[in-house]
Parts: C-alpha cells; structure tokens; sequence
C-alpha cells in the first residue's frame, strides 16, 4: 500500500515540475526529495532518438571531410599554398585557397555544388558588369561619310591670280601665248620691243608655276586678239589691256584676268569639256561629342572651290546639319587633297559641292 | 595513475579524429550527455537543447584541426564551445543576458552536468517498461492516463512502473555517482 501511496504522490511532484520546469524537485521524505530531484533531471532529458541522429548527421559529414582531405592529398602538389605577406615582409598570414578546402583555421570543408554555385553566380555578376559598361559606355562609330560632288547652280565666278599689261597701244594685244612662266620676272613679255638692243639682255618670262608651259606660238594674248603685232592699249609693260607687266587684262606679272602672277582663269563647274577633281586624299570627318551625346546624324553639304594644284579653298556650308557637325566637316574637306579637274588638258579650278554623311552604327 | 592514463586515453582519441573525422564519433559518445546536460540545464526547452548540441558538435568537428592539448579535459573545450552557442542562441533571443565567463568557469566544473549526464545514460539501461514510460512522462510529456491508455494498462500500474523507474535510476545514480 505503501509503495501505490508513494507512487501517487510522486505523480503529483512530477506533475507540478513539469508544469513548472524552474521549479527543482522536493519531496516529503528523503527518498521521495531524491525521486523527485532525478525527476526534475529527467524533464529536460533528451528524444531517445535525438542523440543518434546527430551522431549519424556527424559521420556523414566526417565522411565528406576525409574525401576532401583524400582529394586535396590525391591533387598534383602545388609550388605553395597562397600567403600574403605583410606590409613589413615578415608575416605570413595563410591565404585562402585552403579556406576553400577545409585545411584553414575554418575548418569546414567546400561543398562542391556551392563552389559550382558560386562560380556561376560571380560569372554572372561580371557578365552584367560587362554588359552594363559597354551600354553605359557605348560609343558610336562613324559610318564612313559619303562624299558626292555636286554640280553648283550658280556661281558667281571670281578671277583668281593673272597679270596684264600693255604699253598703251591704239590696237588690242596681238593673239598669242604668253612666254614661259618664272618665279620671277627680269624682263616683261612684249610682241613689240621698243628697245632692240638693250644694254642688258634677258630672257622675256612672265610669274608662275614654271610647270605650266604653252604652246610654243607667237607671243601675244591668249584671249582673242589681234593678228596684228600690238602690245595693247595697257600699260606698264607686257601684253594686253592690263597693267604691270603680264599678260592680259588682270594685274601684275602674271597671266590672264587676275592680278598678282601666276595663270588667271575663271572657275568652273564640272560638265562638258571640264573633268570633274577626284580626291586622292580624304580622311574622314570625326563626330562631335555633342551629335553622338543626341544620336544626331544626317548630311551636311559643302561648297568647295578645288583649285586648280587639288588644294580646297572657299568652303561654305550650303546645307547645315547643327550640332558641331558642320564645323566638322569643313575642318576635315578643308584638308583634302584633289586630282584638279581639268579642261582641255589643264587643270583647272572648279566648283563643286561636296556631301558629307554623318552616320552611326 | 588512473586519470593520467584517461588523459592520455582522450589525448590519443583526439589525436585520432584529427587525422580521421570518423572517429569523432568516439569523442561523440563520450561527452555528449554532459554537453547537453549543460545546455538543457540553461534553455529549459528540449527542441532549442537539442537544436544547441547539434550546433555545438558540429562546431567541434569543424574546429577539431586546430584543438591543441593544453592539459585541460576535451569536455572543457566542448563547453567553452556550448557556452558560445548559447550567448549567440540568447543574444538572438534578447530575453537573457550573454553568458558570462563566470558563468562558464561555473559549468566547466560543475558537478550538476555530470550527474544530469550519467542520469540520462542511465534512462538507456532501464528495463523496456520502465524506459516506455519515463520517456513518455518525461520526454513527450504525456499524462499517466495517456500512457495507460496507449500501452493498454491501467494508470497504478503505469504511477508504478514510474515510481520503479525513478528508484532504479536513483539506485543506480548511487552506485556509479559514490
């Protein structure tokens, strides 16, 4: 009877310490203060299965650590493993390759799918980076411009280089070609010589390219003239109606309309007996920052005289494209070079129209 | 000369799972009560116990490589361990303050882990009935008139199986404590 009593009461205890598990066991007499103290142990005691479990959970991972360790053992050696050294050069501080294989301080050993998983997560990342600095950093390439020569409407033409002369003869210049051009001139052209015999003799030249070499024919004034020997109504000495010692109706040493030397001639437009220039050398215009900040692209069109020797002058926007582009354009047309057109053989100055096509890939 | 030849006992078996993880498991059996003896003891919830000493011997097979024998028991070092899970378990928590070294000086040698330790070994070694019960009362918590019915007797005769099991363990707590 004794020992159901005691049981009874005991329940009691253990019911009141499992409702209470701050509460330590206490009992009547000593044997049941001692029950009820193991009691009070056992509340917290364990699942049976609880300790099993994690030893099984701790072989396996044991086991993966030693095939970590046989794999590392088993890998080609190494010169060595990575270090750092410090700043002063005496320290070594372990890397963190072997982190990555369970040797390190860390202890815990790479699992292969999150070494794989990594990879491919940082691959991706650089990818993005990449991608993003090169949209970011998208730089437009320049389409190379299209240049087309294009027949001027009008043009005003303007008489460049030339001379003129003429010793105030009643007729008009006697026709002819002018004698060889010089850099310089000692003694002007004439078809009539006033003095015979001078006390110094010079070759006759007139001032210009000595490249440029008439035909060998009577001297005289290439522009319709007289048959009659005259050196013209100018003045100054040479032949025709200008002045200063050419030949023509220009000014200065030179020949033709013009003044200051060299052959005067008209400009040209391409078409007929004139040949159109062909550029020989044309780099090509760059894009301002400004057009290719906008995506800005479309044609500009320029008027170009291209001289007679290729060289460009007299450059004008006819059709403007804005946004630096213009500037762009004659910066670069400003320093091409021509094959000059050319009209019965000799080259001449033409004017012409030049397009330039900014585009963007 | 008994405890000189258990320390070197721990030391080889130390020595052993360094070089072989597997035999962690050794070091497992051995101290595994007494850390979760110590850990129970603070968290008063068998799930967060459990989950503790899980952590705590994983952290001891990690850290294993760089255990140095420093003359002091390896259930020294287990608990320094536990007692380091535990801050973190509380300060996660933010209900109990952070274990202090006091605290740990306290539990490295107190005697309470080792007795709550070979209380819960001894639960293993008790007659099948007697450990039915004491499992359901204690671990599932269930009340005697659960256990009868689900064993199929009646509640005095599970009050007694209860009363049986406890004075077995004392006796036994008696013999393997003196």
């Amino acid at each position: 009877m004794r020992n159901f009593a005691m049981a009874d009461q005991l329940d009691r205890t253990i019911e009141i310490l499992i409702a209470n598990p701050r509460l330590t066991g206490r009992g009547a007499d000593q044997e049941l203060d001692e029950l009820a103290r193991i009691a009070g142990e056992l509340r917290i005691m364990r699942s049976p299965e609880f300790k099993a479990h994690l030893k099984a959970d701790l072989m396996e991972r044991a086991q993966t650590m030693l095939r970590a360790a046989a794999r590392v053992a088993l890998a080609p050696p190494k010169p060595e493993n990575p270090t750092i050294f410090s700043r002063a050069g005496r320290e070594r501080k372990p890397g963190s390759l072997p982190t990555l294989f369970g040797e390190s301080y860390a202890g815990y050993p790479a699992q292969g799918r999150n070494f794989v998983a990594s990879f491919l997560i940082q691959a991706a990342v650089i990818a993005v980076l990449v991608s993003s600095g090169l949209v970011l950093g998208y730089h437009p390439r320049l389409k190379p411009p299209v240049v087309s020569l294009i027949l001027p409407r009008d043009y005003a033409g303007e008489a460049r280089g030339g001379g003129g002369g003429g010793d105030a003869d009643k007729l008009p210049a006697a026709k002819g070609n002018p004698p060889r051009f010089s850099s310089e001139q000692l003694v002007p052209p004439a078809v009539v010589v006033r003095n015979p015999d001078p006390k110094l003799s010079a070759e006759a030249t007139v001032v210009g390219p000595p490249s440029l070499i008439f035909p060998q024919t009577p001297m005289g004034d290439p522009l319709p003239g007289v048959l009659a020997p005259s050196n013209g109504p100018g003045n100054g000495g040479g032949i025709g109606n200008g002045a200063d010692g050419g030949v023509g109706g220009g000014h200065g040493p030179g020949v033709g309309p013009g003044e200051g030397g060299g052959f005067g001639d008209r400009i040209y437009r391409v078409g007929g007996s004139v040949g159109a220039p062909r550029a020989i050398y044309d780099p090509e215009p760059e894009y301002s920052d400004e057009a290719r900040k906008a995506k800005h692209q479309g044609a500009a069109v320029l008027s170009v005289i291209v001289d007679s020797d290729g060289r460009t002058r007299d450059i004008r926007v006819v059709r403007s494209l804005g946004m630096g582009l213009d500037e762009k354009a004659v910066e670069a047309v400003r320093n091409w070079r021509f094959a000059p057109a050319t009209k019965d053989g000799r080259p001449v100055a033409v004017l012409v129209h030049i397009e330039v096509d900014f585009r963007l890939y | 000369l008994k405890a000189v030849e258990s320390e070197a006992d721990e030391w080889l078996a130390i020595e052993a799972a360094q070089q072989d993880p597997t035999r962690f498991a050794e070091l497992y059996e051995k101290n595994f009560d007494r850390v979760y003896g110590f850990i129970a003891h603070r968290v008063l919830n068998r799930e967060a116990a459990q989950d503790l000493t899980a952590e705590v011997f994983h952290q001891a097979l990690s850290s294993l490589g760089s255990f140095e024998w420093r003359g002091t028991p390896f259930i020294a070092w287990l608990l320094g361990i536990a007692g380091n899970v535990l801050s973190g378990h509380w300060q996660r928590l933010v209900k109990h303050p952070e274990v202090s070294a006091g605290d740990l000086e306290l539990a490295s040698t107190d005697d309470q882990i080792e007795r709550r330790a070979i209380i819960f070994q001894l639960v293993d070694g008790l007659p099948p009935d007697q450990r039915n019960v004491i499992l359901r009362r204690f671990v599932e918590q269930r009340s005697i008139r659960e256990i009868a019915q689900e064993l199929g007797r009646s509640e005095g005769a599970i009050k007694q199986l209860q009363l049986w099991a406890l004075q077995n363990l004392r006796m036994r707590l008696r013999s393997d404590y003196a």
